[in-house]
């Protein structure tokens, strides 16, 4: 018998030829905390859906042994059974059924010809709360009663209810305050002491510092070291992380970077659903002239929420202050922000960019359909003569420009994405992700884009996940945490370990100064 | 090979498959009632009746592509025929002035419609239930449940009516020739900026095909007394919205908002004016259908068009509209509105139960949608 309770032994996961995991190791003994660390897109999910049974035994090689035995799971639902209960990053509860029907979701006590068994489960779901310490739920509330700190350690309990052996926790206190994280984290260590071996993700290094004992860090879909904590310093782990060269993959053009044209003040926004949470806390910041500014920060740091707000899309509650070439303009409405010369080049595609049933020509002209049209009438021909010009020019490959735009790979889909929101001649052009999905060809030419863009004149803030992407690419790094400015770097050595220590650095509130 | 080849022509040119359709439920009927079916005088009773259908549907597809539903429409037609009506009989309004009070009424009603979808936001399946009855609720309180008759002859011209057999040929007339100029004009166009052509026999052939439709029909309508006049409406509706939904900014935007709403709203188009305007256009086809009611049946009945956004919004999917939005044609939907008013016609000659119409059409209905879906996933294949 092998001493861990759980092992993956040189996980190699494709998706049509790219390989998004390779050669992963993951070994965990009974009551032990492993932490997995790695940068937005190491593969971390990737890794979790290999292990949680989301990718079914066959579509990935390699191995996993459960009890020193080999795991053959088909379904989410195997892995459950066999005992490895995943806890997802967002809370997966139901907010209008009871704490108890929650827990027992799919996994309903039942009587005869299956009626739900109330009594039975009330008492277990008590029993089950009473292990984590949590006093005066009432179990036959709905869990919408209760805040986000029960609501996530409901979820351990719905975990526990299904017998896990295996927890695993993704981003567990992303939505948590300090206190709450506090008390999880206690719990964690209590159900260690049980015997509950746990997976911890997160980017917060002094919870992974403070709960687990052993640290495994990815990076690329590669493992990259697996120690005992007792090794590790939070610095060595963002090492790590981050560890390789850039290659050269920008085709950097020298650029003038001229006076302040764009002044943002003040941004802040609420949360949709929770009107007293910060999405964004007052960040303020200034653009030059031919400048690229790259927004850096976690997954959930605020800055698509800080981009939405600018460009008057943020569904909630926000306020800002814009001045553009010294005016103040008033934004409420993407309309108005495209009027006033902002563009916005949104971060999912699919939902945001692209209107699937429209050809790739109704695509690129929808935000300046006015310009090839007169009293209301569309020149059809005038439109696609712009379309035909841009369709070349921007390299969109695509069979016909009537073609509906579903059909293109996603490095085309965003090409004429950019291009719509180009042909507004906007002074300030946002682009949030921009090189999300898209391959490497594409990528070099939207780099190359955004270069030319800047040696006209045009500003652009670019909001990116990918490190190497911002450091290549910018004239001026902002790093977000937590909804607030963490930093404000001028791109000149400037170093990924840099900007990962102030987007994890929860000390640091205010900016640096530039 | 072949067949795939036939399937991308279905594909491309839907108008073909429901033509066919057409022309097989045609065939059908009448052989089935020994050869009176495809006669003048009953496709021209035919045309007439699908017109007020017809009507709807050239509203509610806007609706269905923007990715919305209004199931207030039938209720509406009836309270605005009902305006009419009492407008013409018990105040003795001039028939001009009547027929423009319901259509700015119309227009209003429906852009209230649009209000509260847009801006209060409460979903449009909801706002069309209730309107369904408080419409209906108001045309049985201010009618007193009582049919309201005889409305002025000159109002009943307009729904009993013909165009004269010679002005028919010259506007069959007139329709074919600027079809054939716009499609010139196109060309050259395109050519003086050198851009990708089609084939030029495709678009001849195209407008000899449009045109022998144009003459057969004119033909077969003036066979029996011309075109009718609320066929002759329809068919400048259809003109007026097909330009709309092909020709002009406010129409791809429909298409845009229907498509991906979120999309279309960051690329800065104002998705709730779009939609407004979209629910004020049918509450106008409600006013259109309602005159055209009244003036057909002579009388302002409390109970008409009961039903009758059952019939548009089924003519619109028959038609081959998305029921998610962001697709569909004018002329689908009303080739759809042919099929139900042929399926009405035909059944009611060969006697057929009531009962047994019913079924027939829910039965049409849901296979023609299922046709259609079929159609769209091989296209995503």
């Amino acid at each position: 018998m092998s001493e861990y309770l759980f092992e993956m032994r040189d996980i190699v996961k494709e998706f049509s030829g790219v390989r998004a995991l390779n050669g992963i190791n993951l070994a965990v003994r009974p009551g032990e905390c492993v932490g997995l660390c790695g940068e937005n897109g190491a593969g971390k999910s990737t890794l979790m859906k290999v292990l949680s049974g989301v990718y079914p035994y066959g579509t990935w090689e390699g191995e996993i042994l459960w009890d020193g035995k080999p795991l053959h799971a088909a379904s989410v639902r195997d892995s459950e059974k066999a005992g490895i209960v995943i806890i997802h990053q967002e809370l997966m509860l139901v907010p209008q059924l009871s704490v108890a029907e929650n827990i027992f979701l799919g996994n309903e006590i039942r009587k005869m010809g299956g009626v739900m068994d109330y009594d039975a489960m009330y008492a277990k779901a008590e029993s089950l709360l009473a292990r984590l310490k949590l006093k005066g739920v009432n179990v036959a509330a709905p869990v919408s009663n209760y805040g986000g700190g029960y609501q996530q350690l409901f979820e351990i309990a719905k975990a526990l209810a299904k017998n896990a052996r295996l927890l695993i926790l993704d981003e567990p206190s992303s939505s948590l305050t300090s206190s709450e994280t506090d008390t999880l984290l206690s719990i964690i260590e209590d159900l260690k002491r049980e015997g509950v071996a746990c997976v911890y993700i997160s980017h917060k290094l002094e919870e992974v510092a403070r709960v687990c004992d052993t640290v495994t860090v990815i990076r690329d879909g590669k493992h990259i070291l697996t120690r005992p904590m007792s090794e590790m310093t939070t610095h060595s782990i963002i090492t790590a992380m981050v560890g390789r060269e850039i290659e050269n993959l920008f085709p950097k053009i020298e650029h003038h970077v001229g006076e302040v044209i764009f002044e943002v003040r003040h941004v802040t926004c609420w949360d949709v659903a929770n009107p007293n949470r910060k999405r964004v806390d007052d960040v303020s910041f200034e653009l030059r002239k031919g400048e690229i500014l790259g927004i850096a920060g976690l997954v959930g740091a605020g800055r698509t929420e800080l981009v939405s707000a600018i460009f008057g899309a943020y569904p909630g509650r926000s306020t800002a202050e814009l001045v553009l070439e010294g005016k103040p303009i008033k934004v409420n409405s993407p309309q108005q922000a495209i009027r006033a010369g902002l563009s916005l080049v949104p971060e999912d595609r699919k939902r945001q960019g692209i209107v699937p049933l429209l050809g790739v020509g109704d695509n690129i002209t929808l935000a300046t359909l006015e310009h090839y049209s007169h009293a209301g009438r569309i020149d059809r021909a005038a439109e696609l003569h712009t379309v035909e010009t841009e369709i070349k020019r921007l390299r969109v490959k695509t069979a016909s420009p009537e073609l509906a735009i579903a059909g293109l790979s996603g490095g085309n889909q965003q090409k004429a994405v950019l291009t719509k929101m180009l042909l507004p001649a906007p002074k300030v052009l946002i682009l949030d992700e921009p090189t999300r999905g898209v391959d490497v060809g594409s990528k070099f030419d939207i780099y190359t884009l955004m270069f030319e863009l800047a040696a006209k004149g045009v500003s652009i803030i670019m909001v990116s996940s990918e490190m190497p992407e911002v450091l290549g690419v910018s004239d001026r790094v902002l790093v977000m945490g937590e909804g607030k400015l963490k930093g404000n770097f001028p791109n000149v050595g400037l170093t990924q370990e840099q900007v990962l220590a102030a987007a994890i650095d929860s000390s640091v509130d205010t900016p640096h100064a530039a | 090979m072949q067949a795939q080849q036939v399937q991308q022509l279905f594909v491309r040119y839907k108008i073909l498959a429901l033509l066919i359709a057409v022309a097989v439920i045609w065939t059908f009927f009448h052989v089935k009632t020994g050869g009176i079916f495809v006669t003048s005088n009953n496709l021209s009773n035919l045309f007439r009746q699908m017109a007020i259908t017809g009507m709807l549907a050239c509203g509610m597809v806007f609706v269905i592509i923007s990715g919305e539903i209004d199931l207030s429409v039938g209720s509406l037609l009836g309270l605005l025929g009902g305006v009419v009506a009492i407008l013409a009989v018990n105040h003795g309004w001039g028939t001009w002035s009547a027929i423009g009070v319901v259509l700015v009424l119309g227009l209003a009603i429906g852009a209230f419609n649009g209000f509260v979808v847009t801006r209060l936001r409460v979903p449009s399946f909801i706002v069309g239930l209730g309107g369904m009855l408080a419409f209906r609720g108001i045309v049985l309180y201010v009618t007193d449940s009582q049919t309201i008759a005889p409305v002025p002859d000159n109002l009943v011209t307009l729904g009993q009516g013909f165009v004269p057999p010679t002005l028919s040929i010259y506007i069959g007339a007139i329709i074919f020739l600027s079809m054939a100029a716009l499609t010139i004009r196109r060309r050259m166009r395109r050519a003086k900026l050198g851009l990708h052509q089609g084939a030029l026999w495709i678009d001849v052939v195209k407008t000899l095909v449009i045109g022998l439709f144009i003459a057969a029909f004119v033909y077969m309508m003036n066979d029996a007394e011309g075109i009718p006049i609320p066929v002759m409406i329809l068919i400048a509706l259809l003109a007026v919205f097909s330009y709309v939904a092909t020709q002009t900014v406010f129409g791809r935007h429909i298409y845009a908002v229907g498509g991906n709403m979120e999309a279309t709203r960051l690329s800065g188009v104002n998705v709730a004016g779009v939609k407004l305007a979209v629910f004020a256009i049918m509450g106008l086809m409600c006013a259109f259908a309602g005159i055209i009611t009244v003036a057909r049946t002579g009388s302002g009945s409390p109970s008409a068009g009961t039903g009758g956004e059952l019939d548009a919004i089924s003519a619109c999917f028959i038609g081959g509209t998305s029921m998610r939005g962001g697709s569909g044609t004018v002329y689908g939907a009303l080739i759809g509105a042919l099929v139900m008013a042929s399926l009405d016609s035909g059944m009611q000659l060969m006697d057929v139960d009531n009962s047994w119409q019913m079924i027939i059409k829910g039965v049409i209905l849901v296979l023609a949608v299922w046709v259609d879906v079929l159609s769209g996933s091989n296209r995503n294949a």
